[in-house]
């Protein structure tokens, strides 16, 4: 009895599953061989996605490249607006890297309070002090102590020109440039030794080029110490900071924010940054966010090439279809088959397009540094594993924008009757 | 073993709907070697297609042993195809960049994709059987028409169907092939026992069948 059910339920099992290899080698074959039979429509299609997936890489290279350079340089500069405690004098071009020494201090929950506001993507707590107790070396010298969050920070780390080769941790303290100390050193503070992590490069703002700067798990194992040697101040209590440096977000103006914050956090006092600066970071942000959106319409306009192109295709091959539908092929293998082809093609281009990239950035590299170094950007090129990782997601997205553009002109040949295929000139 | 209850198909056109088969009863005993004759255009193909699970009909219902084939979900289908239904048909129906015995194989690896090696020693005994030994690895470009022919009637063989459907299976060969392939059909239907049914306009060719099917716009006349 020729019953459909004994295929499928036959002692129990469902081996008719097209799981073989013979079957998906032959399958496969069909589609690598169908790219090789029509050379120089592969060739445009592989040359298509090429030059879509160099572009997409470069672009992210590139990106990705100007981001870390942008922070790197434009940290440097400064934080776009310092909060400080009403009443504070301020010299607003050494604020901007860090807090001034006072002794007024605000609570450490303003910090949460204005990181929820809109508009503000960083915020950086600090806590300073100046004292001529410290004992450091060996002299009554004055020095500001500077407690920051490691991990927060934007104005004290970008400036490190030297370091060791390992995260900051408590215990560590980072000395000004103008300071001569070995890095990895031992530095006597209040009689406690740290470690020299490292020097900050020279800035020309006396704070940071003389200043000591401490963790706030390193500030908060001296406090005892400190409160010992030089009596109770008040920047001394636990959760108490002398300021937030804070970075705006793209679209937000420091006008803007002083109103929202003062609306928001009443008793302080916002020491606004340089709007030019603060333009240019945001306006070069949003270049960035534009320079993706491109990359996303690139991949969206090669996956309806693809389509086009694979709609075209299949047209040509209805016949070979409907054959194969005819001796028994199920429609997911028609569809797997033509998404293969389709993946294999691009993620062919998208190799091709990544070597076009890296070909394309070794030859306008030292002119391309040369260009952003005069406009005052330290470029710095994103490393090796970094640039690996982006060339795999170029070629692993232009297989799936492969096998996206083939699906819908895949799965309506897989719909057609297997004789309305046959019959199809082919 | 066939039986068709009022099977008919219709075409939609721009200028109206077109009836290529009309409502047509058929039953075909097991082992029968029935042809179905008809000018161009007379519904011949099209009842062949609904007959092999290939085209659905507009009504009527298509029963092969006790299946209702047009019942099943169209997975189920392409496996009764695969298993229980041998296609020739009128065009070259290799795929060029198959060899030829992966070509034959192919029927069987989709149908039972976990026995390779059986696949692939059973489509080189049903090669040699139809004289094709020495073509195995050879591509179909590389052999002539009455080979490739030869090849597609091992292909339709490969999961020992019991129905084998035949549309204009000796279109444009030459006479001596013609004969050759048709000797090879009667054959297989004489020796194994296979229902065959061959679609043709040539009346010689239906004469060496045990029965003639005539139909004319889409009815069978006698």
């Amino acid at each position: 009895m020729a019953s459909a059910d004994i295929y499928f339920e036959a002692d129990g099992q469902r081996s008719a599953k097209p799981d073989g290899a013979g079957i998906r080698f032959l399958l496969g074959s069909l589609a690598l061989q169908n790219l090789g039979r029509r050379k120089a429509r592969t060739f445009l299609l592989l040359a298509a996605v090429a030059i879509c997936s160099g572009a997409v890489f470069t672009g992210a290279v590139l990106m990705r490249s100007i981001e870390n350079s942008m922070d790197l340089g434009f940290t440097r500069l400064g934080a776009d607006m310092l909060i400080i405690p009403e009443g504070t004098l301020t010299n607003i071009t050494a604020a901007l890297l860090t807090a001034e020494p006072t002794d007024l201090t605000l609570d450490t929950s303003i910090v949460d309070r204005l990181a929820g506001l809109k508009g503000i993507r960083r915020t950086a707590p600090q806590l300073i002090f100046r004292t001529d107790l410290s004992g450091y070396g060996g002299r009554d010298e004055s020095v500001d102590m500077i407690a920051f969050d490691p991990e927060r920070d934007i104005t004290v780390q970008p400036w490190l020109e030297q370091r060791l080769d390992r995260p900051m941790r408590q215990g560590d303290v980072i000395v000004g440039g103008r300071r001569e100390e070995a890095i990895g050193a031992q530095l006597l503070l209040f009689g406690k030794p740290l470690i020299v992590y490292g020097r900050l490069g020279k800035t020309a703002v006396g704070t940071h080029e003389r200043g000591l700067f401490v963790s706030f798990e390193t500030m908060d194992g001296l406090r005892e110490t400190i409160r010992q040697i030089c009596g109770t101040k008040a920047p001394l209590e636990p959760n108490k900071i002398s300021g937030v440096l804070i970075e705006l977000a793209a679209g937000a103006t420091t006008r803007q924010m002083r109103f929202a914050i003062l609306a928001n956090v009443p008793g302080v006092k916002i020491v606004g940054g340089e709007t030019m600066l603060t333009s240019i970071r945001q306006g070069l942000t949003a270049l960035l966010d534009g320079v993706l959106a491109l990359i996303v319409i690139m991949f969206a306009s090669s996956a309806a090439m693809v389509s086009v192109l694979f709609s075209a295709i299949i047209t040509e091959r209805r016949r070979e279809l409907g054959l194969l539908r005819a001796i028994g092929a199920r429609r997911a293998q028609i569809i797997g088959m033509l998404l293969t082809e389709a993946a294999m093609a691009t993620a062919v281009g998208g190799v091709l397009g990544c070597a076009l990239g890296v070909l394309l950035m070794r030859s306008y590299q030292h002119s391309l540094v040369y260009y952003l170094q005069n406009l005052g950007i330290p470029f710095v090129w994103l490393d090796t594993a970094a640039t690996g990782f982006i060339a795999i997601a170029c070629i692993l997205l232009a297989a799936v924008i492969g096998a996206i553009g083939a699906l819908v002109p895949a799965w309506r040949a897989s719909r057609a009757e297997p004789y309305e295929l046959i019959r199809s000139e082919g | 073993m066939l039986s068709c209850g009022n099977v008919g198909k219709t075409y939609p056109t721009e200028r109206g709907d077109v009836d290529a088969v009309k409502g047509i009863d058929l039953e075909v005993p097991r082992g029968q070697f029935a042809a179905i004759v008809g000018r161009s255009g007379s519904g011949k193909s099209s009842l062949m297609a609904m007959i092999g699970g290939l085209s659905r009909p507009t009504r009527g219902a298509v029963r092969v042993e006790d299946t209702d084939i047009w019942a099943l979900p169209d997975d189920r289908l392409a496996q009764f195809r695969n298993r229980e239904i041998g296609f020739v048909f009128q065009f070259a129906s290799l795929l060029p960049t198959l060899r030829i015995i992966d070509n034959v194989a192919l029927p069987a690896l989709l149908g039972r994709p976990r026995e390779t090696k059986a696949a692939y020693r059973t489509a080189a005994e049903l090669l040699g059987q139809l004289g094709l030994s020495e073509y195995v690895d050879a591509y179909p470009s590389e052999i002539s028409s009455g080979e490739q022919r030869r090849a597609v009637i091992a292909r339709a063989l490969i999961n020992a169907p019991s129905l084998l459907l035949a549309d204009e299976p000796t279109s444009d060969l030459d006479e001596p092939t013609e004969i050759e392939i048709m000797d090879q059909l009667r054959e297989l239907n004489r020796d194994r026992g296979m229902t065959l049914i061959m679609v043709t306009h040539n009346l010689r060719l239906a004469e060496q069948s045990d029965r003639v099917l005539h139909i004319a716009n889409g009815s069978l006349v006698s």
